[in-house]
């Protein structure tokens, strides 16, 4: 083994980064998840600090938000892969289907540019458009007899906000992965069918859509194991009292509570459910993705 | 010879070198988190006369870092450093976070320090209320600098919408709605436009004092008598306001104006940049300001240039049914310092006395709060302040010298040479002279409720969901999302019963009772 090692060693030190990383920042700090089942004192610290149990976690079932923060905090998170997921695809295979090279350069650097705009910016775009006094969308609306819409501040209308933005947001980016499994596909099964009369709708059908199911299923089977994370930064940014129903997470509560009145036993106690979800649902959906799509993870 | 001279210079290095190093060995670190007072602004350059004087003078290295400008921010830093124990040796903390970390013994006892700092206490640490605001069973864990301004904020009205309708300036509730109607509906601003309020108002709430619909709609809620969130009348009175009937009413008030479309509708957000944005952009022409955030010259510059005949002028909050009236609550506040256990345990607690007396001297108070005398400003015999002879981008209320000050807001105590030149008169450009300090004297002598003791109540240990609750149910019956009626009343006073509020009143009215506030 050791020759083996030695032989490809450079290979092996490329890999020692990303293990480094995985052990320094993932694995190290799991050893302070126990503050979950203590109640944490930072002069104790983690170690000598006293068990009590589940203690913290019974605090988190019995907040009389919690079944509202679990509905939110999916309902959010599933909306948006729901809706992104399949626009991501629809995107990346409009461009490749593109012709025009520059219009497709184009097209890929406008959607994918509010990915790296952070949600403190975006909220300013959100505002410029949705403000029910001077946002475009209400110009439009006032201009054509309606009532002008608070679309931020109305448990209606705010998950639309939240869904619609993210995928605005994201779409462009997750179309890249997409974009990049399709130019994985072997030209000579496009070349055949089209010399057998297959049109271009059919292609996309019979050859582009099954060459990446196994990266969407990849890229989906990730996503539900995130299905708890529905983006604290989004929510943080641009909820406020009137839409809490609606709109406040897991994570938002857990800053609330666990940061802002110092609990951070209970803040872990709540990350570590999450994370159990997270894993549950991840191996559950592996499973039925390997039954029936013969796809999977692992 | 030379051998002997060379052996001279050696030795003489020696010494100076081992001096140098006895004086650098006698300074002590010290790690200050300050509440700057302009954040953005950034620090004080290194070069700073202040370390220097600090590090020559008072041997202290001192390390400072600016807090984040917004309570949230700040108690999310203080929070986080603390459950790593690494809080800094002196640091800017709000109260509520305070005994959050003082309970888990994080935060050093400071009476003994306080006769390390005589003048400084005299000062500063002069005031019994504030000094209970930062104690635990009668000890002190915490340094509380006099507050910012009491009164400071009251109702006002733009006199030239009122002018142009021919109105009067509302004395009652009633008054109130009609005038925020015709400000509504009469085309006030007279753009031919039907885009002006009747009132504005942001959802201003930090903490449980001012929890609800937060401290905008204190005229509203003062004109039912029962602003802010506990009833500190007596003890036989004391109970959260909500369970007085006439809360309900105030809310049925504030629900009314919603539902009349008199208020500005951004009123819900949490949004204080984009609500000073619209009254200086003309949106509404009723609110509840701060006098120093409506009328001094940077803040008025902006209304100023887009309605140079514009006018703004306080007025008496609204009378109720009850004939009562109030602009909002007098709570006991104060800007609170506190001391690591950790920098105590470490010796470094004279050195922090040293630090803090030095501020409260003639030396750190004018350095501090005002920059290097003749370069950033001059000082009369009396102490006051001017720019006589100093350029303008010297003067230390120049944006370029903001850094410079960062500080103040650990040596003043508002007193007359800092409101004088904090709040100057200026001429606006229709050549009106205005004068901030004016306006807070009318505010000043406006009826407050007495609430002193509201600043001592602990939060619960579930104050997120227990403020969240109050707040979110009471907009939404503002706003229409739930219906207000007998029902609905009962569902929520249960839901704050659930939530412990029977509890957080026993333990106030206790703490309150032991504090001699409240009798």
């Amino acid at each position: 083994m050791l020759r083996n090692v030695r032989k490809h060693a450079v290979f092996y030190v490329m890999l020692a980064l990303p293990v480094s990383y995985f052990l320094v920042f993932k694995y190290g700090p799991l050893v302070n998840a126990q503050i979950a089942f203590k109640d944490f004192s930072p002069l104790d610290g983690v170690w000598k600090s006293p068990w009590i149990g589940l203690g913290n976690f019974l605090t988190f079932f019995s907040s009389i938000y919690f079944w509202e923060l679990l509905r939110n905090t999916i309902g959010l998170s599933l909306g948006k892969l729901l809706l992104g997921l399949p626009l991501a695809v629809i995107l990346a295979i409009a461009l490749n289907e593109s012709a025009l090279r520059r219009f497709r350069r184009i097209v890929q650097t406008i959607t994918y540019l509010p990915h790296f705009l952070s949600w403190v910016v975006m909220y300013g775009v959100l505002l410029l458009l949705l403000s029910p006094d001077e946002g475009l969308l209400n110009a439009v609306i006032k201009a054509a007899g309606g009532q002008p819409i608070g679309f931020l501040y109305t448990p209606k209308w705010y998950p639309v906000v939240v869904i619609l933005s993210d995928v605005w947001k994201e779409v462009g980016w997750s179309a890249i992965i997409y974009l990049a499994a399709i130019t994985g596909i072997d030209p000579g099964l496009y070349e055949a069918a089209e010399v057998e009369g297959a049109s271009r709708l059919q292609r996309i059908r019979f050859i582009t859509l099954p060459g990446i199911l196994d990266v969407v299923i990849t890229i989906g089977l990730l996503r539900l194991g995130n299905v708890l994370d529905a983006g604290f930064h989004q929510i943080f940014v641009t909820y406020s009292v009137p839409v809490y129903s609606v709109g406040d997470i897991i994570d938002t509560w857990v800053y609330r509570q666990g940061v802002l009145d110092f609990q951070f036993s209970l803040a872990t106690a709540v990350g570590l459910f999450k994370g159990c979800i997270g894993l549950a649902l991840v191996l559950s959906f592996n499973r039925l993705a390997k039954r029936y799509t013969d796809s999977s993870l692992f | 010879m030379r051998k002997a001279i060379v052996l001279a210079l050696f030795a003489t290095f020696l010494v100076v070198g081992a001096m140098g190093a006895g004086a650098q060995a006698k300074l002590v670190d010290i790690d200050l988190w300050a509440l700057g007072a302009v954040t953005e602004a950034g620090n004080p350059p290194d070069n700073w006369v202040g370390y220097q004087i600090i590090r020559d003078k008072l041997g202290i290295n001192l390390h400072l870092v600016l807090e984040p400008s917004t309570p949230t921010d700040q108690d999310t830093k203080i929070s986080v450093a603390a459950a790593a124990n690494s809080l800094p040796d002196v640091f800017g903390v709000n109260r509520d976070m305070l005994m959050k970390i003082a309970k888990a013994g994080l935060v050093a006892q400071v009476d003994s320090l306080l006769p390390k700092m005589p003048m400084r206490t005299k000062i500063h640490y002069n005031d019994p209320v504030r000094t209970k605001l930062v104690q635990i069973s009668g000890k002190m864990y915490g340094l509380p600098d006099p507050g910012a301004m009491d009164r400071v904020e009251g109702v006002v009205i733009r006199k030239d919408w009122l002018d142009k309708l021919g109105l009067k300036a509302p004395k009652t509730l009633d008054e109130f709605m009609a005038v925020a109607k015709a400000f509504t509906e009469k085309d006030p601003d007279g753009n031919g436009q039907n885009d002006t309020y009747g009132f504005g108002a942001f959802y201003e709430s930090t903490g449980l004092s001012s929890a609800g619909f937060g401290r905008r709609f204190d005229c509203i809620l003062g004109a039912f008598g029962v602003a802010g969130m506990w009833n500190l009348d007596s003890a036989a009175k004391f109970q959260f306001n909500f369970r007085d009937p006439n809360f309900r009413k105030a809310v049925e008030f504030i629900k009314r104006m919603n539902d009349e479309k008199v208020m500005d509708p951004t009123w819900s957000a949490p949004n204080k940049d984009e609500f000073r944005a619209r009254w200086k952009q003309g949106k509404f022409g009723i609110m509840w300001e701060q006098f120093a955030a409506l009328h001094t010259q940077a803040n008025y510059k902006d209304f100023d240039k887009n309605f140079p005949n514009g006018e703004w002028v306080p007025i008496m909050p609204p009378v109720g049914p009850q004939a009562k009236s109030s602009n909002g609550i007098d709570i006991a506040q104060a800007r609170i310092y506190a001391v690591s256990a950790k920098a105590m345990k470490a010796g470094k607690g004279d050195a922090i006395a040293r630090l803090l007396e030095w501020m409260a001297s003639d030396e750190g108070y004018y350095l501090c709060g005002f920059g290097v005398e003749g370069v950033n400003y001059k000082k009369d015999a009396k102490g006051f302040i001017s720019f006589d002879g100093i350029a303008p981008e010297l003067a230390y209320t120049h944006k370029s010298q903001q850094p410079i000050t960062q500080l103040r807001n650990m040596v003043y105590i508002n007193n007359d040479i800092e409101l004088a030149v904090r709040y100057p008169t200026y001429k606006s450009q229709n050549g009106k002279t205005m004068d901030p300090l004016a306006t807070w004297k009318f505010f000043k002598n406006s009826p407050y409720t007495e609430s002193t003791g509201a600043g001592l109540i602990d939060p619960p240990s579930n104050a997120n969901d227990f403020k969240r609750y109050y707040d979110e149910n009471l907009i939404k019956f503002a706003l229409g999302q739930q219906p207000l009626n007998d029902q609905t009343w009962a569902d929520f006073m249960r839901g704050m019963d659930s939530l412990g509020a029977k509890d957080i009143e026993k333990a106030a009215k206790a703490k309150l009772i032991d504090a001699g506030l409240l009798d």
